[in-house]
């Protein structure tokens, strides 16, 4: 269906009541379009927080999208703690201290950065720049492998310090910053602010700092959003079930339970596809919020200032 | 002289308070790729005297056309997806500003939070017939079986969707946002020259926001060519052996991990990080996406102002 949007083509022999019809029918085709969308983007996810309300049989042979009981959550909860001594809770503590750990750092180092390259005349400026954005635009898988021989070489595998210390490099979050302080805070400030007799360390702490609260909010969203459901970086770095992230532990349940594939052998406590659904809503859920809660954030963000206001 | 040793303890300071990160870049960044390069010619079984002739093993790898051919007949097809759809979403959203589309957008975005391990679960339940939410729509199609679905054959297919359903959604709110950056003068300006809705976006928006889609194109397709976490889980855990050594990370991890052959997967990963680089390296100077981050030198703004001056005069 070809979609005409002809206002004023003063040149068409169409009376004004046809374009206008014309025009009305393409709106309602994309408005239509785009609703359909929306609905294909939430079905996914709904299917996934309604899944574990069921039992296994009600998963396969109910309505996908029906609600059963709410008993269905707290049974799932509980086969899913009792799972390998209650290794689930370990996944969830250490996908929160890990990722704690990372935004920290993370945020604190590019925030840092992006301060210094703005604010002062240090040399290799450029080189920095352009190391800073080569990083960001590589995906950190193309360097997994080289990752683990180093960090073998370092005695760090199987240690969460390699996934902290790996994850909290954050070029783009440097890069923001650097976007950031360079367009929010005039030099003419810093200036005045030395010739007052400030150091750089105060300059940071005294007047950049509290003007960035909205890019400290930005960085650790960002790297939040971006460690939280990151599966490979961990699953090469962690061995021991004790050590894994919550996206790793999820991994682990597929091929280890019955629930996903039947010939992997029954579990003495039943983990099946409502638990696995449960597990999943624990990695996607949190995610889910956060972007929902910062939806213009994120979009201004990825385009790292390159928005005009 | 004076000044200069003022300036000096300050950078110093600077330099302190930069350290951090340079830390982190120098440890996770640059120094990864300098061991991969010594570990390159190592001694290996494939490669027993040791030396850079591991690249043609690598090459000569029974197991490297089948990835490239996965590889790139997934990217054949995601990428110009990717694109013309996240385009054309974004400039349907942009047409006009019903406060109902904000709803909408905030739809859109759910996806990009299913990824990795969460895709995986959630797309075995929705090509499963007996458990899919489109069941009726599939068994309308006479899909009744997993097997009619789930086979190597079908995995291009599968993967595509998969990575398209996380990221479509992001994308178009992103290059929404790069609509919104289009002066209102310009547009009306437009509108009153007589173009309709159709013309304003293909004549007027998409050229103003092309380095934005340039930008999306190079970041898709660089993550594209690194698939591993999807079709990995899915030949692990799902249906076993129906995505082995599928992609070139694959194969990659299948030497390090299961054959021991570091020197073959170091030659490997560097061979893949080769895309990428040119890729970034093409979007900080072949487009104007960077350009207010004073990657030019001093000298070369000053050329190019006295250069415009000169022109004006």
């Amino acid at each position: 269906m070809s979609i005409d949007f002809k206002e004023t083509t003063p040149e068409t022999s169409e009376t004004p009541r046809k374009k206008k019809r014309k025009f009305r029918v393409g709106h309602y085709a994309i408005n239509s379009w785009l609703i359909f969308w929306a609905l294909v983007s939430v079905i996914p996810m709904l299917w996934l927080v309604l899944a574990p309300s069921k039992t296994d049989r009600e998963v396969s042979y109910k309505n996908p999208l029906s609600f059963a009981s709410f008993h269905g959550y707290v049974r799932a909860w509980k086969n899913l703690q009792d799972f390998n001594s209650g290794v689930l809770a370990r996944w969830v503590l250490n996908s929160i201290t890990y990722n704690l750990a990372i935004v920290l750092i993370a945020s604190v180092t590019a925030s840092l950065a992006g301060f210094v390259i703005s604010a002062s005349r240090i040399r290799f400026k450029k080189a920095f720049l352009i190391s800073t954005l080569i990083m960001m635009l590589v995906p950190p898988v193309a360097l997994v492998i080289p990752l683990f021989i180093e960090m073998n070489k370092a005695n760090l595998i199987d240690n969460p310090m390699s996934v902290v210390l790996i994850s909290s490099l954050y070029p783009f979050g440097a890069f923001l910053a650097y976007i950031y302080y360079s367009s929010t805070i005039p030099p003419e400030l810093y200036e005045s602010a030395r010739l007052d007799g400030c150091s750089d360390f105060r300059l940071y702490t005294k007047i950049a700092f509290p003007l960035s609260y909205p890019l400290l909010a930005l960085l650790a969203f960002f790297a939040f959003v971006g460690n939280w459901g990151n599966y490979f970086m961990p699953y090469i770095m962690l061995q021991s079930p004790t050590n894994y992230t919550l996206p790793v532990g999820l991994g682990a349940l597929f091929f280890s339970t019955p629930a996903i594939n039947p010939g992997n052998g029954a579990t003495s406590v039943p983990i099946l596809k409502p638990e696995i659904a449960l597990a999943g809503i624990l990695v996607a859920v949190p995610v889910m919020i956060v972007f929902l809660i910062s939806q213009k954030r994120l979009i201004r963000g990825m385009l790292a200032g390159s928005i005009k206001e | 002289m004076r000044q200069g040793r003022r300036h000096k303890p300050k950078n110093l300071l600077m330099i302190l308070m930069l350290s951090p990160y340079l830390l982190l870049l120098f440890f996770f960044g640059i120094l990864p790729l300098i061991m991969a390069m010594f570990n390159v010619p190592s001694k290996s079984p494939s490669n027993p005297n040791g030396g850079w002739g591991v690249i043609k093993i690598v090459f000569k790898d029974f197991r490297l056309l089948p990835a490239a051919e996965h590889v790139l007949g997934f990217m054949a097809l995601f990428v110009p997806l990717m694109v013309i759809f996240v385009v054309a979403m974004s400039l349907m959203l942009d047409m006009n500003t019903a406060p109902w589309k904000k709803y909408v957008r905030l739809a859109y975005i759910v996806p990009a939070c299913i990824s990795g391990s969460v895709a995986v679960l959630l797309w075995y339940v929705l090509l499963e017939p007996t458990l899919s939410p489109f069941k009726g729509i599939m068994h309308w199609l006479g899909i009744t079986q997993a097997t009619q679905i789930w086979k190597t054959s079908n995995l291009t297919f599968i993967l595509v969707f998969m990575a398209f359903f996380s990221l479509a959604g992001q994308w178009i709110l992103i290059q929404f946002g790069s609509l919104q950056s289009i002066s209102t003068e310009i547009l009306e300006a437009a509108r009153v020259d007589g173009c309709n809705q159709f013309q304003l976006a293909t004549k007027i928006k998409l050229p103003l926001i092309r380095k934005y889609v340039i930008y999306m194109g190079v970041l898709v397709f660089a993550g594209g060519l690194q698939i591993f976490v999807e079709p990995q889980l899915l030949n692990s855990s799902v249906y076993h052996g129906i995505a082995q050594q599928w992609s070139f990370d694959q194969l990659s991890y299948s030497l390090a991990f299961d054959n021991g052959n570091f020197g073959e997967a170091s030659a490997l990963s560097l061979m893949l990080l080769i895309p990428s680089l040119i890729g970034a390296l093409l979007v900080i100077y072949k487009t104007d996406m960077f350009e207010d981050v004073t990657l030019k030198s001093p000298k070369k703004m000053r050329k190019e102002a006295l250069k415009r001056e000169a022109a004006k005069a």
